[in-house]
């Protein structure tokens, strides 16, 4: 008889179950705001607790992309919908404009004048639409930072807040020479962020582009300068992934990363360390700014409330918290208070004198490449391992290497994005 | 046995138990440890600085008490449908010879042989379209279609190793073919059963992708924790990680009489 007893208990188990799910009251109307961005728990609580306090009640999710995004498709095709408010990367928003995910909101905007925002940000919220779509949300991107040791090897004529490849060249050599050992890092690691360094930065300081312009003359010049820098780069960058690591080990005083990689870092020793713009080449300062922004679904649950909570993150005080608590930066005038920690300080400085070099150029990440983003990345990899670990020749490298990137871009059919000039079909590579 | 069999035999024994029981210590000392603990190399064997914190700070998480009701629904609702749909299906593939049923047999594991992420779209959208999204009893369905080879398969070995003699048996002295099922079939098949039930059931608890397209409050505890643990700070990770394996073990204690009496150990 006991195992007839498994075999009732089991049940009666689930016909409880059952009847709990069965009967739970279908959720009110209420506010959804799903998220790619702020996942780990503990930033997902701050979210909860800290920054959306004072917003009407809302239901914060998080996402990873993938699930995001099938979510997103599904709601839209079935018409109905869950989620009101959507929080994600730029790269993330994009793809569902077309589909029709996403609603208008220059009523929002309109509402969000006096905030600050900059203009060339909201533009980038458009989508090329002509209409608002999302909200600037926070920001976040690669800078260098420089320990103030390495000042003194400065080359002459050179300034630390202005500088260009070729004198990043020179100071790496002079640091070599006096200090017997490279001080200038990347994070070239199997997990580390060193494409985005060669999207983001350095191609189109040289070309002004990041896709089109990939086997130029210009670029042919850029891989021979780069390779000279990487002369008086650490030998053990090919292994570091977060360059905090070897920034406080002391064994790199010149590092390029992003800000969320050098936190530790800047914490632990604000008054060793300086943040800096990245170099500058013969066609500008280009950096990669990584936005997030916040947009409402079409046919929202509950369109106001979503527009409340966007205009609650938005405020200045909301925006100072979110860097005071997660490390990403505002995208709204906002003063950042005095008792900000003091790395969190230098953080912000450095983002700020890279948004307003007076040579910046803007290079987005890459778009609408979906799943291909990993061998978009291994492009660049690739060309930097063959030309300048391998020494092969460039322009054969670039010809060869052009070959794979033209079919990954005409595979997804991925038109251009800044700094490439907006293309009908799929972005052309020279 | 002689005195090296003996020692082989043991050193076995105590192999096997490390090889699952280590791990499982080590993330305990780490969910109680405290931060300092999580970062500290060596690993210490004994537990230091023990604190509650970490898995206090981890059940006041928004959302976890719900998630882990949602979870235990979800899996009973996997084992349950399971069960109800794969003993029957074993049942006929062990007693009648039909035209397919070999067929069948290569056919029920089809189930498997699509990968969830190409099936998650429309299965959102039919979902969204049949109000089972963002409920337990859909995550539980999409679970009992993983699970359903296993109930299947495994339930058809397990009939096959009853004699059909005893079910004739019965049928001489006067039991229905159903009576004779529920009399005599059942109780002999019971760990058989269990042992599918468990799967359902760890299949489901284990189960993330589609918990977490299919669901946006109403998360299970492991679509919920998992695909934020692994970017969260070590000692968080440690919390998450034993309160996703407490109520495994705890389900496998409370069946392991049912487990052990499939494996031929006398169930005491």
């Amino acid at each position: 008889m006991m195992k007839f007893d498994l075999i009732r208990g089991t049940a009666l188990v689930a016909a409880l179950v059952a009847g709990v799910a069965t009967v739970r009251p279908a959720a009110a109307q209420e506010l959804v705001f799903l998220s790619t961005q702020l996942r780990p728990v503990d930033e997902a609580q701050k979210v909860r607790d800290v920054l959306l306090k004072g917003a009407p009640k809302t239901v914060y999710v998080v996402d990873e992309p993938s699930p995001f995004t099938v979510r997103m498709k599904a709601e839209t095709e079935s018409g109905k919908r869950t989620i009101s408010l959507v929080g994600a990367l730029h790269g993330e928003l994009q793809p569902l404009a077309p589909l029709g995910a996403l609603d208008t909101i220059d009523d929002v905007a309109a509402k969000l004048g006096d905030r600050g925002i900059p203009a060339s940000l909201m533009e980038l919220g458009k989508l090329g639409t002509g209409k608002q779509v999302y909200i600037p949300w926070m920001q976040a991107t690669y800078v260098m930072v420089v320990n103030k040791k390495a000042l003194a090897h400065l080359p002459a004529g050179a300034n630390v807040e202005t500088l260009t490849y070729k004198q990043l060249a020179d100071w790496g050599k002079a640091l070599a020479e006096k200090t017997g050992s490279r001080r200038i890092g990347f994070p070239a690691g199997p997990k580390g962020l060193f494409p985005r360094f060669l999207q983001g930065n350095l191609y189109p300081s040289y070309t002004g582009s990041m896709v089109t312009e990939f086997r130029s003359a210009e670029a042919e010049t850029m891989w021979n300068d780069f390779k000279a820098l990487w002369t008086t780069v650490n030998p053990n960058a090919s292994s570091y992934d977060f360059m905090q690591e070897p920034l406080m080990g002391g064994e790199v005083w010149v590092a390029w990363d992003h800000i969320a990689r050098v936190k530790d870092a800047l914490q632990a020793a604000p008054n060793d360390y300086i943040v800096v713009a990245p170099p500058a080449g013969p066609k500008g300062r280009s950096y990669m700014p990584v936005i997030a922004g916040l947009a409402i679904t079409k046919g929202a649950p509950d369109r106001a409330g979503a527009a409340a909570v966007i205009e609650h993150l938005t405020k200045p005080g909301t925006q100072v918290l979110t860097a005071a608590e997660v490390g990403f930066f505002p995208v709204v005038n906002a003063t950042l208070p005095a008792d900000l920690s003091p790395g969190v300080k230098l953080l912000a400085e450095g983002i700020a004198k890279t948004q307003t070099a007076k040579d910046a150029v803007v290079a987005l990440l890459p778009v609408g490449l979906g799943d291909k983003g990993g061998e978009f990345n291994k492009v660049y990899l690739d060309t930097f391992q063959r030309i300048v670990l391998r020494n092969e020749p460039v322009r054969a490298t670039l010809d060869a290497q052009a070959e794979v990137m033209r079919g990954i871009i005409n595979g997804v059919k991925a038109p251009c994005w800044a700094p490439d000039k907006a293309s009908d079909g799929p972005c052309p590579v020279k | 046995m002689t005195r090296s069999g003996r020692f082989l035999l043991w050193s076995g024994i105590v192999a096997l138990c490390a090889w699952v029981l280590v791990p499982i210590y080590l993330i305990g000392v780490g969910a109680f440890g405290g931060r300092a603990a999580a970062f500290r190399w060596p690993k210490g064997i004994l537990p230091v600085n023990t604190s509650l914190d970490q898995i206090l700070v981890f059940l006041r998480i928004e959302g976890v008490a719900n998630a882990a009701m949602n979870s235990l629904i979800a899996a009973g609702l996997t084992m349950l449908f399971s069960l109800l749909l794969g003993a029957p299906a074993g049942y006929a593939l062990a007693r009648f010879s039909f035209r397919g049923a070999d067929a069948f047999r290569l056919m029920v594991l089809l189930t498997r042989a699509f990968p969830l992420a190409i099936l998650a779209l429309p299965l959102t959208v039919i979902f969204i379209k049949t109000g089972l999204y963002d409920t337990p009893l859909g995550v539980s369905l999409v679970h009992t279609a993983l699970a359903l080879p296993f109930a299947t398969l495994v339930t058809a070995g397990l009939f096959q190793g009853i004699p059909r003699e005893f079910e004739e048996a019965a049928w001489v002295f006067g039991c229905t073919r159903f009576q004779a099922i529920r009399k005599v079939v059942l109780p002999l098949a019971l760990p058989g059963l269990a042992a599918s039930a468990v799967f359902a059931f760890v299949i489901s608890w284990n189960e993330v992708f589609a918990a977490s397209v299919l669901t946006v409050r109403e998360r299970t505890l492991t679509a919920y924790l998992l695909t934020v643990l692994s970017e969260s700070p070590i000692h968080y990770r440690f919390a998450g990680g034993f309160i996703l394996i407490v109520p495994s073990i705890v389900f496998i204690f409370a069946v392991r009489r049912y487990l052990f009496a499939l494996w031929g150990v006398t169930s005491r």
